[in-house]
This record gives structure tokens, sequence and C-alpha cells, in this order.
């Protein structure tokens, strides 16, 4: 596991850019993280990373967001998805395997996760702008992206 | 009887236009493109190139599921719209039953699979016997593995069909199932068709309002029980 520690949100968009750099176009990147987290600064970095510059925002209502980038994003947000018929009609499983995704409250869909996705885990502390990040699934890539 | 048939279940797309027992055109594509873009272009060009034009179709068909869960819905709600515009009867198929079409006039079992991912497939298996196809099993989601052991009680030469098919191929060392060659591997409209019919004379046909996508889903428990034993099987 990669742990670190940001102290702002634009250090956030830093890391999520520093990760983009080390992906190959069809991840699935499962965040976890309470309101406030991060989680949407963090994928504006990803995006950014892979060449997507604006349009990006949490697809609260919308549940999906495609953006076209170096590779093709599909940022989720499963904060209203409640059971798995909810998530059947998002079309979810066919996206998978065709672009990078990104997905956040995989709190509530966890059993559907690919088994081999990427965790990140945001955490707050108390310092007001301080995170701590937890990345499973990236080892190999800790010199790059720490 | 002009017919129109469509499938988009999966990632090939196609249209095919069958008139008195004939496939008078049949058109195909398997390249990775949206159906969004390539359904109504394809309907449009079989249509023009054949000298038809959509108000002298009879009937449609579609292959509205198993399958993706975009691409059901686009074939679906594609014939739905030219259906409704001119309120023509519409014909309900099996993606599965469409491929053991492929076929017809040969002798074999046919095992129907669409790739489901983690490792289950969609399947029904089908005897062909000549012109006549008898269903074996209803559509289905199942465990490869337990897809397998029942494949091997048949005792008969099974075909493998479907974008499951090599799943299934490479997780078994049973002698009599084979896979079936590129140009009969996946469901397409010309089968479709050949389904269809049958229905359409058995007066098997739905209103375009009453034409429906139809989804095999595997139960919230057995989902949890794969992900779970999956789990397992990635710490070992």
């Amino acid at each position: 596991m990669i742990r670190k520690v940001t102290r702002s949100p634009q250090q956030t968009e830093e890391l999520g850019a520093k990760l983009a750099s080390v992906l190959k176009g069809r991840e699935m990147i499962a965040m976890f993280g309470d309101l406030g987290a991060g989680k949407t600064a963090f994928t504006r970095g990803l995006c950014a990373g892979l060449g997507i510059s604006d349009g990006v925002c949490s697809p609260t209502f919308a549940i999906v967001n495609a953006y076209s980038g170096k590779y093709p994003v599909y940022h989720f947000d499963m904060y209203r998805i409640t059971d798995a018929d909810d998530l059947f009609a998002t079309g979810y499983y066919d996206y998978i395997g065709n672009g990078v995704i990104i997905i956040e409250w995989s709190e509530n869909i966890e059993s559907e996760l690919e088994p081999d996705c990427i965790r990140i885990r945001i955490s707050k502390t108390e310092s007001e702008n301080e995170r701590i990040f937890e990345i499973e699934g990236l080892d190999d890539y800790a010199d790059v992206i720490c | 009887m002009l017919m129109l048939s469509v499938d988009s279940s999966a990632a090939p797309a196609s249209v095919c236009l069958f008139e008195d027992g004939k496939v008078i055109a049949d058109y195909y594509l398997n390249t990775g493109f949206t159906h969004s873009q390539t359904l109504m272009a394809m309907t449009e060009s079989v249509l023009k190139i054949s000298g038809k034009s959509a108000d002298m179709i009879d009937v449609y068909a579609v292959n509205n599921g198993p399958g993706s869960f975009t691409g059901v819905r686009i074939g679906v709600s594609a014939v739905k719209g030219m259906a409704y515009a001119s309120d023509k009867p519409c014909i309900e198929v099996s993606t599965l039953q469409s491929m053991a079409y492929n076929f017809l006039g040969s002798h074999a079992v046919i095992c129907a699979c669409m790739d489901a991912r983690r490792s289950q497939v969609y399947n029904a298996l089908f005897r062909v016997n000549g012109d006549e196809i008898e269903r074996l099993c209803d559509d289905r989601a199942i465990a490869i593995e337990d897809l397998l052991p029942e494949l091997q009680a048949l005792n008969d030469e099974i075909i493998l069909v479907g974008d499951g098919a090599e799943l299934v191929f490479g997780s078994t060392d049973n002698a009599s199932v084979r896979l079936a060659a590129p140009q009969l591997r996946y469901q397409r409209a010309s089968s479709v068709a050949m389904a269809a019919l049958e229905k359409y004379n058995r007066g098997e046909s739905v209103t375009p309002a009453a034409l429906m996508p139809r989804y095999l889903r595997l139960s919230q428990a057995e989902r949890e029980r794969n992900a779970k034993k999956e789990r397992e099987g990635n710490e070992t």
C-alpha cells in the first residue's frame, strides 16, 4: 500500500495527476471517503493528467460523466446508488474494460468492484486541509506517485 | 412479407432484410463502434440499397436480451421507434436462441454463451437437428464451472457460440466441445430473422409498446458469493 499525505486541494490534484501518469487506460479506480474528503479534487487532477482540462465535476445526479482524453474516462458517483437494480440501470457493467473508470462512493457498490481494482481510501485529519491517501494496487509505481 | 431484423446485443451489430423466405440484405459490423452511431445508418443503408423503404416493412424482429445493458436497449428502442411509427408487429428473439439459428440445418448441440463477467456466462443449450431446433434449457446466468459438468453429461458433439465461447473453451478439456468458426461465432440479424420467422408463423408477435428488453440477472446473493470467492482466490 502507498500512503501519501496532502495538505491542500491543489496537492490532492497533483497526486491525481501523478497517478494518471502510470495508468494504461483500462483501470478501475475505487475511491472511499466522506463528503469533502477530496474525491472530486483528486479526480480533477487525474483527468488533467490525461489531458482533460475542464468539465470535471462530481456526477451526483448524472451518476456517470464521460470525458475524453488520452484515454476515455468514466467518472461515477455512487452516492445515490443504493441497490443492484440501480447499479445495473446505470450501464456500469458495459463500461468496465472500455476506459479508465473512477468511482466516488465505492462504499455503496463494494461487492461489484473489479477484484483487481485500484483502491484509494481518503481520510481527513485534525488539520483542516490535510488528507491521508492510502492507495492499494499500485505498489510497483510507488516511486512515481510519492 | 418483408421483415427487418436487428441485433445489437453485444459488440457486433447487424441489420437484415428478409423477404419471402430469402435473406435479401445483410449488414454486419464488429468494429467496436458505438451502436448508437451505426445501427440506424446500417438500417438506412440496407433499405436504400435494396430499393425498399421503411413503410414497406411488415414486421420487425430484434434480439431483446440477454446482452449488454446499453446494447440491448439500443436495439429494442430503435425497433420500437420504427415499428411504432407505422404500427407494425414486433418479434422478440432471445439473443442465445438466435445464435443457435446460425447452425440451422446441421446436427449438433449448440451451447450459446455470452460473457457475463467474473467467470460467468449467459447461456442456453439447443439441439439442432436439421430444420428443427429444440431448446434444452431456459436462458440463464451460470458460472462456467457449473456449466462444464452439464456439457460433459450431454455426451454429444457440442459447438460453442457467442462472445463467451472462448472463455468456456479455455476452461474445458472435453474433447467433444469445439468453437464455432468465426463467421458463425456471433449473433447476427439474419439468424434473428430465421428465429423470428418461426415465432411469426406461430402468431407470437407483440405490439411496439409491449416490446421490452429482457435482461438476465444473477441474484444479489449469488453475486456476493462470487465476489467473495474471487477475493479469496486472489489472496491465495
